[in-house]
């Protein structure tokens, strides 16, 4: 019987051990998959934008479109100022698009032959929320100085609940890598256990009933299959939701006060 | 000759005016719809329910920091939950708007 566990997907495992000032520095199918990752980025667009037509061809127009997508999201919700930061906004889209689209694989030729979703740990998307946040933080106060505290502090608000709404507006500023990150992984994580219970329940019908379970195991399959549709659908929604929140929080470092 | 071919490759800045204007026509007349991608109720809950669980923890964690620090246990973790609840819902009320605005095109 295969192996039915929902969870086992996301193990990571060391395939290169590796110690450091005490510190386990070992390759992980979780590296594999990041480097992977960046690797298949990388040849995608160099052969893409190899033929550099003026006229492009099709996988050129892809980038291309690509490009622009994100170039109009960053000019509409921050500005044509923002556009400084279109390379960063740019690959954290397209490195959480392709992590998340790599993970759709239900068989990959990789480590251990299963495929990993490096955005379904939250240390990985932790680190990229914090990339943004950190960002915010320190470009907002290079550029605007003192002007950047205005951020916290609402206009309109009268004096005596002045400091409790302060003190919320830093709460709530706190927070935000927190549910910038836990969005994403929760997403990844919840929809791919999901995928992970129904197929198992074929198996396990199969397992249970013979052959007569296998018929039964039609509906779930079915119901993989609608998942699979959703789960590609939710892979590029969590990589553009990502993009365009970076956006709305790179907003805020360059004009604070609105 | 070569006059007549120079001054039509060399367009005056009447008519770079109007090949702008007419790029810029057509831009609007294609302009994507604003809210090009299509999201599921699905993202829409997982949206706010992670905007409003970050509120809630950062609050309750920095209260909490405050106990240990200042040693006013439980004070400080019940006002910060409170003040947390609030930036939790100031969070999602920004949520709602940025959707809204958003969908309604603007």
């Amino acid at each position: 019987m295969a192996d039915t566990n929902p969870i086992k997907q996301f193990e990571v495992h060391e395939l290169v051990p590796f110690e450091a000032f005490g510190l386990n520095l070992a390759f992980t199918n979780s590296s594999f998959f990041m480097m992977l990752t960046t690797l298949v980025t990388i040849v995608l667009f160099t052969l893409a934008m190899s033929s550099r037509a003026l006229v492009p061809n099709r996988s050129q127009s892809v980038a291309e479109i690509i490009y622009g997508f994100v170039a109009d999201m960053l000019r509409s919700t921050a500005g044509n100022d923002a556009l400084r930061f279109f390379p960063f906004v740019f690959t954290l889209f397209i490195f959480i698009l392709v992590a998340n689209m790599l993970g759709m694989f239900p068989y990959f030729p990789g480590p251990g032959l299963h495929s990993f979703t490096i955005t379904s740990h939250l240390i990985v998307t932790v680190a990229l929320a914090m990339l943004v946040w950190l960002t915010v933080i320190v470009y907002g106060v290079f550029k605007n100085g003192a002007k950047f505290l205005k951020l916290f502090v609402p206009s309109g608000v009268p004096g005596y609940i002045l400091p409790f709404v302060v003190f919320i507006e830093v709460i709530s500023f706190i927070s935000r890598p927190v549910s910038h990150s836990v969005r994403l992984f929760a997403n990844m994580l919840a929809g791919h256990i999901l995928l992970k219970v129904f197929a198992g329940f074929i198996v396990m019908l199969g397992a249970g009933l013979g052959v007569g379970g296998y018929f039964i195991g039609i509906a779930p399959f079915a119901m993989t299959l609608g998942l699979t549709a959703l789960e590609f659908l939710v892979a590029f929604l969590q990589a553009y939701v990502f993009a365009i929140l970076t956006c709305i929080y790179l907003s805020d470092a360059l004009h604070p006060g609105h | 000759m070569s006059r007549e071919n120079k001054s039509q490759r060399d367009p005056s800045k009447a008519d770079l005016d109007d090949l702008q204007q007419r790029i810029d026509a057509r831009r609007e007349k294609y302009k994507p719809a604003p809210d090009t991608a299509p999201r599921s109720a699905w993202s829409l809950g997982m949206r706010y329910g992670s905007e409003f669980f970050g509120g809630v923890l950062v609050g309750a964690v920095l209260g909490f920091g405050l106990d240990y620090i200042a040693g006013w246990s439980p004070w400080g973790l019940i006002a910060g939950t409170m003040f947390g609840f609030a930036a939790g819902t100031l969070n999602v009320v920004r949520a709602a708007k940025d959707i809204s605005s958003e969908s309604n095109g603007g």
